[in-house]
């Protein structure tokens, strides 16, 4: 019965471990994402305006 | 009081020291200071047997390359239905687990067929990659991808779905999406640079 419960504190706290990883890395992925192709679409913007005002 | 941190989050600390050490490598000066020295590795690689047929092969270049497209058509596939059943946005009349199970399976295919196709086309133009900045931004987002797919989003799917943050699952699925196009749209803007 112990060694249930034990296990299956053991198998929560993994799942919060892996959810808190996937949380990091995707908020940085998404984040990253973003203000690359902002920038990217900005200066495609920027040369755009150049060449034909 | 770290200890115990440390034994119940590994991979979250594991994963922070890793984001710290790419800032590290990125704006500490690492990369510049390793720059120059790979540049041999490159000139070497235009002399092996791959990088000779590339180079004076054209066919064996564009047959190649077809191959890698088909390999990442493959990916990109795999990637679309598992992530959008994780969006909830196709097919949403097959179980969640069925999903993932077998598009990952179809993407392990389609990543090795273009990491295959991919060194023997990085041979032939070993040089004029090594120049490209995107080029070096493509190997940081697959790298990216890869240690993604298999160190954060496969572990976490291994669990049961129903049980698991529905925002985090959604996450995953936008951050994989988006990571692969990266990997794709880089992949095809080498060929329009340099």
């Amino acid at each position: 019965m112990a060694d249930e419960s034990k296990s299956k504190n053991r198998g929560a706290l993994k799942r919060k471990d892996d959810q808190t990883a996937a949380l990091i890395v995707a908020q940085a992925f998404i984040v990253f994402s973003a203000i690359y192709w902002f920038m990217q679409i900005e200066s495609v913007r920027e040369l755009l305006q150049l060449a034909y005002g | 009081m770290f200890v115990s941190m440390f034994t119940s989050y590994p991979r979250t600390l594991v994963v922070v020291a890793a984001l710290v050490m790419m800032l590290v490598l990125i704006y500490g000066g690492i990369t510049e200071a390793v720059y120059p020295m790979l540049l041999s590795v490159f000139e070497w690689l235009e002399t092996t047997w791959f990088g000779v047929i590339g180079k004076t092969w054209g066919a064996a270049f564009a047959f190649v390359e077809a191959v890698h497209l088909l390999g990442l058509a493959l990916l990109g596939g795999c990637v679309l239905a598992g992530d959008g059943r994780l969006l909830g946005l196709v097919l949403t009349d097959v179980p969640v687990n069925t999903v993932v199970e077998r598009t990952h399976r179809v993407f392990v295919y389609g990543l090795v067929i273009c990491l295959a196709t991919g060194i023997f086309m990085a041979c032939g133009v070993a040089t004029k990659i090594y120049y490209l900045s995107v080029y070096w931004f493509k190997m940081l987002a697959l790298s990216a991808g890869i240690l993604f797919h298999f160190q954060i989003r496969k572990p976490l799917l291994s669990h049961d779905i129903h049980a698991l943050n529905p925002v985090v699952v959604k996450m995953v699925g936008v951050a994989s999406i988006l990571v692969w196009f990266m990997v794709a749209a880089t992949g095809r803007w080498i060929g329009f640079s340099g």
